[in-house]
């Protein structure tokens, strides 16, 4: 192909891995464990407060990737999107199997340094958290504050609400506000980052 | 409940964080109607990026041996004609017991001083020679491992600057694929608004003698050159260059295979090409 050809747009690797994977392909699949272990892992410490509950999540992450793989479908989502989404989900469900909202208190769950694995992808992820930092920041406080409660503690409007001693219908549009905003704040970065 | 009521419980479902009630009745609501559903799927990607505010944390290696051995066992469990027997050892039964001769015991204790000192000089012998070859290959590892971590300390350093680009007021990002002839290429390219650019390329085949890959800055199908580079051995390379202002608004960016010194023209096959 030379550059007087029509350019084509390229495809997502992502998305060409996750095919991969459901064509049973190991090798793709532990590429993808490379690429994302880093942001995923940090996202489950973070939510579960222990690195050995967040290990046990992430391996079962990846072993439901491998399994579900063939579910999906690039048109109803991102690659990292849909990642995110089922390591979160699963880090909640256990979150919330372990009773309450009690942290397991382990301060060394997070000592660990940054992870450099990856040269391309760790300097993406380093723009995209600086990014999604200061979009953060545009938000106002009480917004931001119920868009946090809700990722990182796993907890739903209603618990927000108590905990805030905030009338349900006032958390409801905060969120709804917050999410609005950041969607706008961030709509172009969606396309660099995913 | 409304159109309108539903799509007020969409960013609660992004966020996970919709009670029970609300969440059985969007589910519902969801199945059949495309508009919630594309918002949904905006907003997903939204909740996603929040992942970025936890602190990227090295999981253990062991987690990366579990998952692939899980998967491993998975496969052999599949049915009997997909799996290859992984003991060939127990297969063969072809192999003859190893038996020792008959010997005269009380023939052998006349020479057993002199065996056991020669056996003791070539053991001798045998362990300086292992000791000395030891020592050569740990020298001519820490000169590896040296070596590398000359180019990890370098490498982080280019890292970090163009982290720091991509940061910077009006700061830039465009993805690069790899073509068909490079399908495992990716590259980044960043760069500000003064026109300062850096690019990371990995997965790129060896450029032949006398070659090298070109950055192209593209304008409505107008190809403006930049700088040439050459990967690694490892198909790894970095490009810092200056965008002349006539590129900066460029909306596509490709790499070419050209002669080393770079040409004017494009004449080589596209190795990675930014979407549109």
């Amino acid at each position: 192909m030379s550059l007087g050809v029509q350019l084509e747009s390229a495809e997502g690797s992502d998305v060409e891995l996750l095919h991969a994977v459901a064509r049973g392909d190991e090798a793709a699949l532990a590429r993808l464990y490379d690429a994302y272990r880093v942001i995923l892992f940090g996202l489950l410490v973070r939510i579960l407060n222990s690195r050995e509950e967040a290990e046990d999540i992430l391996q079962d992450v990846f072993i439901q990737v491998w399994r579900r793989a063939k579910d999906f479908d690039e048109k109803r989502g991102r690659p990292f999107t849909w990642l995110v989404t089922l390591a979160r989900s699963r880090a909640i469900d256990r979150l919330r199997q372990l009773g309450a909202r009690q942290r397991l208190a382990t301060g060394a769950a997070q000592e660990q340094t940054e992870s450099v694995s990856d040269a391309l992808s760790d300097t993406i992820r380093l723009a995209q958290r600086e990014t999604v930092r200061q979009a953060l920041a545009e938000l106002p406080a009480e917004q931001r504050q119920t868009l946090l409660l809700a990722y990182f503690e796993g907890l739903t409007q209603s618990e927000i609400a108590a905990k805030l001693n905030a009338p349900l219908g006032t958390i409801k549009t905060r969120m709804r506000s917050g999410m609005i905003k950041l969607r706008a704040l961030l709509g172009k970065q969606l396309e660099n980052f995913s | 409940m409304t159109h309108e009521d539903y799509k007020e419980l969409l960013a609660a479902k992004a966020l996970s964080a919709l009670d029970a009630a609300d969440a059985r009745l969007l589910a519902t609501h969801l199945e059949s109607c495309a508009d919630c559903q594309s918002e949904m799927v905006e907003l997903a990607d939204t909740a996603a990026l929040l992942a970025s505010q936890a602190q990227p944390l090295e999981p253990s290696t062991k987690v990366r041996e579990r998952i692939l051995a899980s998967v491993r066992a998975e496969v052999q469990a599949a049915p009997p004609s997909d799996r290859v027997s992984a003991d060939i050892s127990q297969r063969d039964g072809n192999v003859i017991a190893f038996e020792r001769p008959a010997r005269n015991i009380w023939s052998s204790l006349g020479s057993f001083g002199a065996l056991a000192a020669t056996l003791a000089f070539v053991a001798m012998i045998i362990a300086l020679a292992v000791m000395w070859q030891k020592n050569r290959s740990m020298q001519s590892e820490l000169a590896r491992l040296k070596a590398e971590m000359g180019q990890t300390l370098a490498q982080r350093d280019r890292e970090r600057a163009m982290g720091e680009l991509l940061i910077s007021p009006g700061g830039h990002m465009a993805k690069l694929a790899g073509t068909n002839v490079a399908p495992d290429a990716q590259a980044m390219l960043a760069y500000d608004k003064s026109g300062h650019a850096m690019l990371m390329a990995k997965g790129l085949p060896r450029a032949p003698e006398g070659m090298a890959y070109q950055l192209w800055y593209i304008k409505d199908n107008k190809k403006m050159p930049g700088k040439v580079f050459t990967p690694d051995a490892a198909g790894n390379g970095m490009l810092e260059d200056q965008i002349p202002a006539v590129a900066r608004d460029a909306t596509v960016f490709a790499i070419t295979l050209e002669p080393k010194n770079g040409v004017q023209v494009p004449t080589g096959s596209i190795y990675l090409v930014s979407s549109s």
